[in-house]
């Protein structure tokens, strides 16, 4: 396995994105924007409206990243502090989810080196060891996936990926978020961001290949 | 490697070179029932099916359910505590 380090982003003030940008399945949230405004001069219901908000977002990422419910709840309430901490700096350049996105991502990270996680670079961290990879998939001619996958059968697959796959793979096909977004968040090139997705999408074929090749042989 | 490029080679591509322009063809919103290499092989074209479905169900896997009210209350304990906002000071974990 690879050494790894994760690289810590700061969510500083955010960068300016083309207008027509907006998230596939993020878009704007009604009364959001009185809220930030808000919530940046002080006011504590605004802050909370805030929560309200975004705190099953932010949590499902978080337990999506860790698979423990413990632990996601404690990185949710640090990522909601940071944003308390924080919001003054945020500017509206670019969506207020993706701007919070890459905050908690960054509590995330940081959280998994403090477990002891070997360091690495972030593009290292997004390009897991050899072994830990998806194959290519010449020649092999047997089961197909199609209709055969329940929530929880793929939710336990995406728990066994890498983590760089695991928060690219979450991020884009199941959070929503475009690849610019998502380089923006996690500080990697487009075409990175593109490229761990979809060996990512190989690797999760190969776990639930071998997981239904399993059943069957049970 | 180019998807026009890729769609130009497409009739002498090999697995390998087919698989290796799929990231590109998916993020195009390709056509790829169009992509010669796929009406004749039949282990690419179940591939593309595979990953095509593992994302259509990764998009119905939101949302988690919410975190428990704990976490807000701890919150705004830690506020009450001292932080402010734009303060830099490490959090009051909820431990």
């Amino acid at each position: 396995m690879a050494v790894e380090r994760f690289v810590l982003m700061n969510p500083g003030p955010s960068q300016p994105r083309p207008a027509n940008q907006h998230l596939r399945r993020n878009p704007p949230i009604a009364g959001e924007q009185e809220a930030i405004q808000k919530a940046q001069s002080g006011d504590s219901r605004a802050f909370e409206t805030l929560y309200a908000m975004h705190k099953r977002r932010v949590y499902s990422l978080c337990l999506r990243m860790l698979g423990n419910v413990a632990e996601a709840e404690d990185l949710t309430q640090e990522a909601f502090l940071q944003l308390y901490r924080k919001i003054g700096t945020f500017r509206g350049d670019s969506a207020f989810s993706t701007w919070l996105h890459r905050l908690a991502v960054n509590v995330v990270l940081m959280h998994l080196r403090r477990k002891g996680l070997p360091q690495v670079s972030l593009e290292e961290t997004l390009e897991p060891a050899q072994d830990d990879g998806p194959r290519k998939d010449i020649g092999a001619r047997d089961l197909t996936l199609s209709g055969s996958i329940d929530r929880v059968t793929l939710e336990r697959a995406i728990e066994n990926l890498p983590p760089g796959y695991r928060l690219v793979f979450v991020l884009h096909d199941v959070e929503g978020y475009e690849h610019n977004e998502i380089a923006e968040m996690l500080d990697c090139s487009i075409g990175n961001s593109k490229s761990q997705l979809h060996k990512a999408r190989m690797k999760l074929r190969d776990l639930l290949r071998t997981g239904q090749r399993k059943e069957q042989i049970a | 490697m180019t998807v026009l490029r890729a769609m130009a080679m497409d009739k002498i591509m090999t697995c390998a070179e087919f698989q290796e322009t799929l990231p590109e063809l998916f993020e195009a919103q390709a056509d790829l029932g169009a992509q010669e290499h796929l009406k004749t092989c039949e282990n690419c074209a179940a591939l593309v099916r595979d990953l095509e479905y593992i994302a259509s169900q990764a998009r119905l896997l939101l949302p988690i359910h919410d975190p428990s009210p704990a976490v807000w209350d701890h919150i705004q304990k830690a506020i009450r505590d001292g932080d402010q906002p734009g303060a830099s000071s490490p959090s009051q974990g909820r431990k």
